[in-house]
């Protein structure tokens, strides 16, 4: 696969890893088995900061549709309702970071995981999210002051 | 012989929440005591149909007018606007002060470029959300405040009420103190709940038609016209006729009940965001003016929500396929948008992310 990448956001280094797929969404796809095991970006994780509330509300083994709403995640300075990224059946959560949600600030790419995934739809190669991100970095940055100001 | 009094409608809340109720009464038995207040008590303002008599009561008010109400001041306003319930913009402290300096009353009217209302008379009209205090006496001030700005009424409210040919049922405004009473001693308020004794029928006390009739729990679309610009994108995106014009060619929520029931997918359609659904769980959606949202930035549109428009379409879909209809999906009635506009400056905003930690919210 592609070599390991690198996102600028400003002055920080957000890491991109070559061994896995991304979606628009922001997530990643480490294939596993028959499905994925999911988790945040670097990219989510810088804007999120501090991560103190996860939540799902559907449950595990269930099917969804892209854009579903299926959780939210809060932050000490942000906040989100996360959506499935696309169709498909939604297996398993990981627990640990139900309650300790620490995990995805030091290890996003590792324990801090959040679920594994079946679908067939079309996901990102590394070089393509980069570019995704690249692209969308001027707006993203106008949404956000935006929501400042 | 003139009087200048100040009528206070205290319109109830939809539910039984003893706290609210507790406020409502509160308010009333102060303003029943001031000499200087009519004060009437009616059923949630967003149930009452055009012809209930509390909405009768509130079109017959001449003068200046304070509504209290379980609804964002914006909701409030337009829906008393729908009834023919019209008049000036009265400015209340009590919700102007959630604003954030960017946006005061000034600012705003300049910005909105709106169709407007008709036939405004001149008069204004306050409307004050109950939820913006716990305590009574913050209300209770605020109404003295208004009430000294207020213009001078030259017709006494009284003579005008009882002098023209109203339906004997309006005499129950006229004594907001047997209402109150006939409230307390049922322990239940005026809010649609036909099984008790308290619709309109009379108690132990004798206090016969004293409690106005209950008002049946509505939803439909309300049309802020200070924003609506007659673009007509509404119309051709509801598919159940709640939509029509007048006969100015204005648009109107003509069948306001053919609306589905909890669905708000054309206040998501309107490029104005000139359309209020009152009893929405969503802030934006029921009226509320201003960023609520706090402290924290919203990161939904990173994280995959779907758009505006897509989540308009999915909601009716739902509605379209319950009526046993074919969902449509983005094919029909859907506004052609122009692509994102470019911003207008061009800020450095190179350091933003690492300013980010430092920013005080």
């Amino acid at each position: 696969m592609a070599d390991h990448l690198v996102f600028m956001m400003g002055k920080f280094e957000a890491p991109i890893p070559g061994d896995r797929y991304y979606s628009e969404n922001h997530l990643w796809f480490l294939p596993e088995g028959d499905g994925f095991r999911v988790g945040f970006t670097s990219y989510s994780v810088r804007l999120l900061q501090d991560v103190y509330f996860l939540d799902w509300t559907i449950d595990s083994d269930t099917e969804v549709r892209k854009k579903q709403e299926i959780g939210e995640v809060e932050s000490s300075k942000a906040l989100s309702t996360l959506y499935a990224p696309a169709n498909g059946r939604l297996l398993e959560f990981n627990d640990g970071v139900l309650s300790d949600p620490s995990a995805i600030n030091t290890d996003n790419y590792g324990n801090g995981w959040l679920y594994t995934f079946e679908t067939n739809a079309q996901l990102m190669e590394p070089p393509d999210y980069v570019k995704l991100l690249e692209d969308g970095w001027e707006d993203t940055q106008r949404h956000l002051k935006g929501q400042i100001n | 012989m003139a009087a200048k009094k100040l009528t206070v409608v205290i319109s109830q809340q939809q539910g039984k929440n003893p706290e609210k109720r507790h406020l409502e009464e509160e308010i009333a038995a102060a303003l029943i005591m001031d000499p200087d207040v009519e004060v009437s008590l009616v059923p949630h303002l967003y149930d009452m149909g055009p012809d209930h008599t509390g909405m009768l009561f509130l079109r017959s008010v001449p003068g200046d007018l304070v509504v209290l109400s379980w609804l964002y001041p914006r909701g409030a306003r337009w829906t008393l606007d729908r009834q023919r319930v019209r008049g000036h913009e009265g400015v209340s402290l009590l919700d102007s002060e959630d604003d954030s300096d960017e946006s005061d009353d000034q600012s705003d009217s300049q910005e909105l470029n709106g169709i407007g209302s008709l036939d405004v008379p001149d008069r204004k009209i306050y409307c004050i959300d109950l939820r913006s205090d716990g305590d009574h006496q913050v209300f209770l001030d605020e109404i003295k405040r208004i009430g000294s700005e207020a213009s001078v009424q030259t017709v006494d409210l009284m003579q005008w009420i009882s002098g023209s040919p109203k339906q004997d049922q309006l005499q129950r405004y006229l004594h907001p103190d047997r209402m109150l009473q006939a409230m307390q001693s049922n322990g239940n308020g005026t809010n649609g709940n036909g099984q008790t004794n308290g619709s309109g029928e009379a108690d132990g006390n004798g206090h016969a038609s004293v409690l106005p009739e209950p008002a049946k729990r509505r939803w439909y679309p309300v049309i802020d016209y200070s924003r609506c610009t007659n673009c007509m994108e509404c119309i051709d995106f509801c598919l159940f006729g709640v939509y029509g014009v007048d006969s100015l060619d204005r648009i109107l929520v003509e069948e306001q009940d053919n609306c589905k029931k909890g669905c708000p997918a054309c206040s998501r359609v309107c490029p104005e965001n000139a359309i209020i659904f009152p009893g929405h769980k969503t802030p934006g959606i029921a009226g509320s003016d201003g960023d609520v949202a706090g402290l924290k930035i919203d990161l939904s549109k990173l994280f995959g929500a779907p758009s505006a428009i897509e989540l308009a379409a999915q909601e009716r879909d739902v509605e379209l396929v319950l009526d046993g209809r074919d969902a449509v999906g983005l094919s029909v009635g859907i506004p052609k948008r122009q692509a994102d506009k470019q911003p207008q400056q061009r800020d450095d905003l190179d350091d933003l992310m690492d300013d980010l930690d430092n920013i005080g919210l």
